[in-house]
């Protein structure tokens, strides 16, 4: 048995291999590179490397029937390309300086998978240029928001690269709406379903399983949050009285990305008129001060402002304090927005808070600030 | 025999999205050669392809762990 798995992030098929305890040799296709429109899909290969059967029965998986396991399969008449390992990154750069989409596409493909974290920039440019010469690839289009997310994901990150991947994906489902794996990538981040789908549910049955075995769970480096997991159910404001707001006379000091960064992602980033956007809003302490979060005095509280005739899921959230006293962790707060059914189209800008206690460097000063924020949600033209 | 009944069983679990009804396309074609593309290992991110299996019969699964 040998797996491909279609990945966004690859520690955690990483950990549910270690849960179920799979000792196949696996891959990994965070590009999407097979091209698969679903999964899963199971193949049945013989010794030359050709398909003999596509989903072929389960018991074909329980064990190969005798009559596949014993016959030998004729050679293929025509000589395969052999896979030969580490692609040579130097020659495919100087083979995209013939600026043709495809010369671009392989630079970027191969620099993305062999590259490195530090060398990602190069794979987002290169699909960049594949794209200004043939916009409406999807595929493209696709790998470019998984090239974003993966920078976001690493200490590489630059501001918007989040809402980029988001922009990119959507873009690419707009040109092909039946891609599922594509669809499934967006519905990650929000807004949650209507019948909230369990991505990541079974992360937390994992750990303790695992842990309930001995073993130590594989670190992630992306929990799964919001609309990842089917639980908790979303609810909007209509249906629950709103909290006591925290600072309604804005009398707290401002904090203007001073001492912590703040990034904002709508999800997907246009709606039609009664349709709902889930926001990430997520904070940063500033590595050039040193900046960290203060966790003695209080805990990081958000405040979120929606507009007449628009409803909020969650209006007033807190994140409890690490249990010591200083921590430099991104925070993040998640909720969903909707928006009133007879909306004119245009961009709406839907303002709210941050209130957090923040210390600057070592010795340096700690203070009670206010970071005010805003989300633009733009609302296009209902379809006639 | 276990091992192989545990994987049946997470074949099984793995298949959320397979329908009773005849499959949709897969974008495969019986009789033609899987693709040779060279992939990053789960394991350790080394280089890794179904080429490295020729001379084994073998069930490839392709999925998510959503």
């Amino acid at each position: 048995m040998v797996g491909i798995i279609e990945e966004q992030h690859p520690d955690r098929a990483r950990l549910f291999m270690q849960w179920k305890q799979m000792a196949w040799p696996v891959m990994v296709d965070s590009l999407n590179l097979l091209e698969v429109p679903y999964v899963p899909i199971t193949l049945a290969i013989d010794e030359h490397g050709i398909i003999r059967q596509i989903q072929p029965p389960l018991t074909w998986v329980e064990q190969l029937p005798e009559e596949f396991l014993n016959r030998s399969f004729p050679e293929p008449s025509k000589r395969r390309v052999e896979a030969s390992g580490l692609p040579d990154l130097g020659r495919l750069k100087r083979m995209a300086r013939s600026n043709t989409a495809t010369a671009w596409r392989e630079y970027a493909q191969a620099v993305f998978l062999w590259g490195g974290p530090d060398r990602l920039d190069e794979a987002i440019t290169a699909y960049q240029r594949a794209l200004a010469l043939a916009p409406e690839d999807g595929y493209t289009w696709f790998r470019l928001g998984v090239a974003y997310r993966r920078r976001y994901d690493s200490s590489a990150r630059r501001a918007g690269d989040f809402q980029r991947a988001i922009d990119a994906w959507t873009k690419a489902l707009q040109i092909d709406p039946n891609n599922y794996i594509w669809r499934r990538r967006i519905q990650q981040y929000g807004p949650r379903l209507k019948k909230p789908y369990p991505f990541y549910d079974w992360v937390s049955r994992a750990r303790a399983e695992i842990r309930a075995r001995g073993e130590t769970p594989v670190p992630l480096a992306v929990e799964p949050g919001g609309a990842e997991l089917a639980r908790p159910t979303r609810q909007f404001l209509s249906t629950r009285p709103p909290e006591k707001e925290p600072d309604p006379d804005g009398r707290i000091h401002r904090d203007r990305g001073r001492f912590i960064r703040v990034e904002t992602v709508v999800v997907p980033p246009e709606i039609p008129p009664g349709g709902v956007v889930r926001a990430h809003v997520i904070f940063r302490p500033n590595d050039r001060l040193k900046a960290h979060w203060n966790n003695e005095a209080g805990d990081f509280v958000f405040w979120v402002h929606p507009p007449e005739g628009w409803t909020v899921d969650r209006q007033y959230q807190t994140i409890p304090s690490p249990p010591r006293p200083v921590s430099r962790e991104l925070r993040q707060v998640e909720f969903e927005l909707r928006c009133p059914e007879d909306i004119r189209p245009g961009t709406v800008a839907i303002p709210g808070y941050a209130l957090y206690y923040v210390c600057e460097d070592v010795n340096g000063v700690c203070l009670y600030r206010r970071q005010d924020i805003v989300l633009n949600v733009r609302v296009k033209k209902p379809r006639l | 025999m276990r091992a192989l009944l545990v994987h049946s069983a997470i074949i099984l679990g793995l298949t959320v999205g397979v329908m009773a009804m005849p499959a949709p396309p897969t974008g495969f074609e019986v009789g033609q050669p899987f693709p040779p593309i060279t992939l990053p290992a789960l394991r350790d991110g080394r280089p890794m392809s179904i080429m490295q299996f020729r001379g084994q019969k073998l069930i490839l699964h392709i999925f998510a762990s959503w």
